[in-house]
């Protein structure tokens, strides 16, 4: 049977501050050595993190009524549009919305991310409205500043993050490619991986045992907690043995106080010729419940996988040039159709591991508790497309 | 001994064979490192020069003297650490590895000796954290 705990028998142990809380990096190490029986006994929490860019986040801001009042419809924050269909001053800014810039105006590479990173840095940030006058919001426009502090709620809702795996980019063209993975360069150029691989949250619970909504979680620096099932949730992505993805796979929303996060965790972003987006920094603490939490949590670089796509295809479906292991990606090249291409990351393996460790402070210092999810995640999500047969198209047979 | 040094042709001399009369007249030996160089336009070439001090010294004079600008400090890629978040997507466009991570801490590394001032670097950073130096 080996050891068995329970969330709140490990809360009251992190609240004595005498929890056992390792990184998932440390679990990994000593499982080359150790039995796992050995690890689960000694251990009360495993912490894992990541550091990468996430479209699929955004904030949303209640600024407070205006005398007169008035009820917002069109919004930019530091000439970024905001979306305002909502109550009269509830506002959502996505992280991947570029500025809008007069047509005589210079380019600028930043957008919604950086709008976010900036409200959190506590910096000062130029408010534009219009409003729809009705008696009950005599008010048809607001031009002002605005700052965390000066609002009402500041916080994250993020639909999609923590993607439990992801897909490697190349470019098999003549030309380089610019792309939500960066640059591709030309004729197998390089390769991009965007996951941290073994030490990324959700491969380290691949059927979502542990992880479930209310789940407590390091995110931007604050606190936060799993919302919901990510857009895109796909949880019946073909799996190895060992239960990781080959692929994309379960996602999360994300929600979490903006007011508490930190510029160090939470980044605006810019990719050329692609667009504005943002990264962020997320943990995620694993209870070590029984010896299976740590078995899990034990899984190599060698034995998690993703698929080589080549972006070359400007098709949804994308041909593949097969699966590499992550701790090829994480070596710096791979081997495609006998061509070594150079590989690079977009996660911060560096600031991944951080993640995790600032995790592990919280908890041994007793100031992050656990809690227990409220609701599972779903796990028979299709993955639905639009699809559309386009007969203008479709060659006669 | 070496030295690193950056190379503006006005567009009158574009057309002398610079690297040789450096190896034939002075005996030092021109790496380049880059170059932009077109047919009746303002030229420029980033090289290093290997040879006797002296003799370096000469041929930079030399080369003065033909009114070709020579600048010691050349433009050098600066990376500001305070921006950039070790995402490592610049060591995949970079030519000569100059830029790579740390094998264990993923932490990004710069070897100036490597870089070759492609620039490929810089639009490929995601936070813009880096840029050249004048």
């Amino acid at each position: 049977m080996g050891v068995q705990r329970t969330i709140t028998e490990i809360n009251a142990k992190i609240v004595q501050k005498t929890a056992i809380a390792l990184t998932v990096t440390e679990v990994k190490q000593r499982a080359l050595t150790e039995s796992i029986a050995d690890i689960a006994a000694t251990v009360d929490v495993i912490t894992t993190g990541t550091f990468e860019p996430m479209e699929s986040t955004g904030a949303m801001l209640n600024i407070g009524h205006t005398d007169p009042p008035i009820k917002i419809r069109h919004c930019w924050l530091d000439d970024v549009p905001v979306y305002a269909g909502l109550g009269a001053v509830d506002l959502y800014l996505g992280a991947t919305m570029p500025p809008e810039i007069p047509p005589d105006g210079e380019a600028q590479e930043r957008g919604g991310g950086h709008v976010i990173e900036a409200l959190i840095a506590g910096k000062s940030v130029p408010l534009r409205a219009t409003g729809h006058v009705t008696d009950c919001y005599p008010r048809a426009s607001l031009d002002t500043s605005i700052r965390a502090e000066t609002i009402n709620q500041f916080y994250l809702f993020n639909p999609r993050n923590l993607y439990q795996n992801f897909i490697v980019g190349v470019n098999g063209s003549d030309r380089p490619l610019y792309t939500y993975l960066g640059v591709l360069q030309p004729t197998l150029g390089n390769a991009v991986y965007s996951n941290p691989g073994a030490m990324s949250p959700l491969l380290n619970d691949p059927d979502l045992t542990v992880v479930g909504i209310g789940t407590k979680i390091f995110l931007g620096g604050g606190v936060g907690y799993v919302a919901w099932e990510g857009t895109q949730h796909f949880p019946l992505q073909k799996r190895l043995e060992n239960r990781t993805p080959i692929g994309p796979a379960a996602t999360v929303a994300l929600i979490g106080d903006a007011k508490q996060m930190s510029p160090d965790w939470v980044r605006g972003c810019y990719f050329k010729h692609y667009g504005p987006s943002i990264m962020l920094g997320v943990g995620v603490p694993m209870p070590v419940l029984n010896e299976a939490v740590v078995a899990r949590c034990a899984v190599q670089d060698d034995a998690i996988v993703a698929p080589v796509m080549d972006f070359s295809i400007p098709r949804r479906v994308r041909p593949t040039f097969g699966l590499v292991s992550y701790a090829q990606l994480k070596s710096g090249r791979i081997s495609i159709e006998g061509q070594t291409v150079r590989t690079a990351p977009l996660a911060s393996l560096y600031r991944s591991q951080r993640v995790a460790e600032e995790l592990k402070q919280w908890i041994t210092a007793g100031d992050f508790t656990l809690t227990e999810p409220v609701a599972p995640l779903p796990s028979d999500r299709a993955f639905l497309s639009q699809d559309r047969i386009d007969t203008a198209m479709r060659l006669d047979t | 001994m070496k030295k690193r040094v950056t190379l503006t042709f006005p567009r009158r001399t574009v057309h002398m064979p610079v690297t040789y009369r450096l190896a034939k007249e002075f005996n030092v030996a021109a790496n380049i490192i880059r170059a932009q160089v077109a047919p009746n336009q303002v030229g420029k070439l980033v090289v290093e020069l290997l040879g006797d001090i002296d003799e370096i010294d000469a041929s930079i004079d030399w080369m003065r003297s033909h009114d070709i600008i020579v600048s010691v400090t050349s433009r050098e890629i600066v990376i500001d650490e305070t921006i950039c978040v070790d995402c490592g997507l610049c060591t995949g466009v970079c030519p000569t590895e100059a830029l790579s991570l740390h094998h264990q801490t993923f932490q990004l590394q710069f070897t100036r000796s490597r870089c070759v001032l492609c620039e490929q670097c810089i639009p490929a950073c995601p936070v813009l954290a880096i840029s050249t130096t004048f």
